[in-house]
């Protein structure tokens, strides 16, 4: 969600995919408001309105808790106390404050393991961006995985993660990826399906920047079982979840 | 039944995408209620001479009727008028052009005969400014997307052409749509939330046609965009194909 979503804004984003069949939508708060690495206050700003958001709309919108990894411990386990145990968030989303293999994880990993939720954490091949200090790419994503494997965490934007990255998180028991992000190219969706299984991925929509007809239309548009789809529609985030 | 004024047959080294034979290509698009398409041979993207992919692809469709074909111009080789000529004697009477993969600039005056002919030829030009997402393509391929800037120069040097440029994003049309009025696009990368609305508020809704981009994209995911625009009826019915039916006079 952007900074300053109103009610209103939000009731219309909940409107527009519950008439595409979306009934309840992770909210991730609006993680780059304060740019790559927000302060502990500031954290704390973007996860307050993800709150928010969730009391206007609670049967729609669950929260994920941003987090800066780079803050340290006592910030990180400070927070995920506050949003987890507190506000009722479900998840810890993790943006671009650093690298997935960087040692900073570790808190962040622990209080996930605590608490019992998965770990969204942005990720794109790194092939043709040279920023990896700060981003993620799909072998960086499930060697966090590998090294904490009672935590679950997402792989997010299948598309961005490209053949390499469906490769990268074969095998890796507690790896989701998620089909947000890019354009609806063809064939990734197959492949994923082919290697990972229907129960190693997730829809993601991207909303409010994708059109949530496009990103719906990405999985209905590729041919798979009945099955299939249900688990990457909605199956596999409500286990993980837990709803 | 929707007119597609992006879509390629055959294979792409750079993805999985399974390579369709003509009849598939047309069944996979008519399962998506698109029942014509303006179809680009994949092949002459990356080939050192258009012709031969050109005339496999005229081969192709040519039991299938719902697929036209469009054939690739490189005006950039010695024999740009030969090419043209090919070109103008096809059904659509139109030609395709790659500037980023065939390495020239639109806007260069050592094309100048070449456009003037197409002009005088009255032949369609149809130009491809974005194949693949830039971010992914091959990290061994070092081809961007046409610059919007480049588009813009090459519409005000060329005032009397009308082309058809696809791919361009919704940031790239507002770049070139202020000063220039003479093209028209497609909607293959127009992809953010509500964007088709936001199009029709940066041109007509008469320049723009719809276009699947099958079979790089989902061809279903085009189509979710159209039918879940907020478009009037009479715009998404332009949109859809009336456009496309007006620009290659089907």
């Amino acid at each position: 969600m952007r900074g300053g979503c109103t009610k209103a804004a939000a009731a219309r984003f909940a409107g527009e995919a519950r008439s595409r069949g979306v009934v309840r939508m992770v909210c991730l708060g609006d993680v780059l408001a304060f740019g790559a690495q927000p302060t502990e206050p500031q954290v704390r700003v973007i996860n307050d309105e993800t709150a928010r958001i969730g009391r206007w709309l609670p049967d729609t919108f669950i929260g994920f808790c941003a987090l800066n990894p780079r803050l340290g411990e006592r910030a990180v386990m400070r927070e995920v106390e506050r949003c987890v145990g507190g506000l009722g968030f479900r998840g810890i989303k993790l943006e671009i404050s650093n690298n997935a293999r960087e040692p900073c994880m570790k808190p962040v990993m622990r209080a996930a393991e605590k608490w019992g939720v998965p770990v969204l954490q942005h990720t794109w091949s790194m092939t043709n961006i040279r920023k990896r200090n700060l981003h993620s790419d799909p072998e960086d994503t499930a060697a966090l995985a590998r090294r904490h494997p009672n935590v679950q965490v997402i792989m997010a934007h299948l598309t961005g993660c490209g053949y390499r990255g469906v490769l990268e998180a074969k095998g890796v028991d507690n790896l989701v990826v998620d089909t947000s992000g890019g354009y609806p190219e063809a064939a990734i969706l197959d492949f994923a399906l082919e290697h990972l299984g229907a129960d190693h991925v997730v829809y993601g929509s991207d909303l409010p920047i994708r059109e949530t007809a496009i990103t719906l239309a990405r999985i209905t548009g590729t041919a798979m079982s009945a099955d299939e789809r249900a688990k990457i529609l909605y199956g596999n985030a409500r286990r993980i979840l837990k709803l | 039944m929707l007119i597609d004024s992006n879509v390629h047959l055959g294979p792409w080294p750079f993805n999985l995408v399974p390579a369709f034979t003509a009849r598939a290509l047309a069944a996979r698009l008519r399962e998506n209620g698109i029942g014509r398409a303006i179809v680009a041979p994949t092949a002459a993207i990356l080939a050192p001479d258009p012709g031969p992919a050109n005339r496999a692809l005229f081969a192709a469709v040519a039991s299938v009727p719902a697929l036209l074909p469009l054939p690739v111009v490189n005006p950039a080789l010695r024999n740009w008028s030969e090419q043209l000529e090919a070109a103008a004697s096809g059904p659509l009477r139109a030609a395709k052009l790659y500037p980023n993969y065939h390495n020239y600039r639109l806007e260069s005056p050592r094309l100048d005969a070449f456009f003037a002919a197409a002009l005088s030829g009255r032949v369609r030009l149809v130009v491809s400014a974005r194949v693949e997402d830039d971010r992914h393509r091959y990290f061994g391929l070092k081809v961007t997307m046409v610059p919007a800037k480049s588009v813009g120069a090459f519409l005000g040097r060329h005032p009397r052409l009308h082309p058809l440029i696809l791919g361009l994003g919704l940031p790239d049309i507002r770049a070139i749509a202020p000063g220039h009025a003479n093209f028209s696009t497609d909607t293959s990368f127009i992809e953010w939330r509500n964007a088709l609305a936001d199009l029709v508020r940066e041109i007509p809704a008469r320049r723009i046609l719809f276009g699947s981009h099958t079979p790089f994209f989902v061809t279903q995911s085009g189509v979710a965009q159209l039918a879940a625009s907020r478009l009037t009826a009479a715009a998404a019915a332009a949109i859809g194909g009336g456009n496309a039916a007006r620009f290659f006079e089907l």
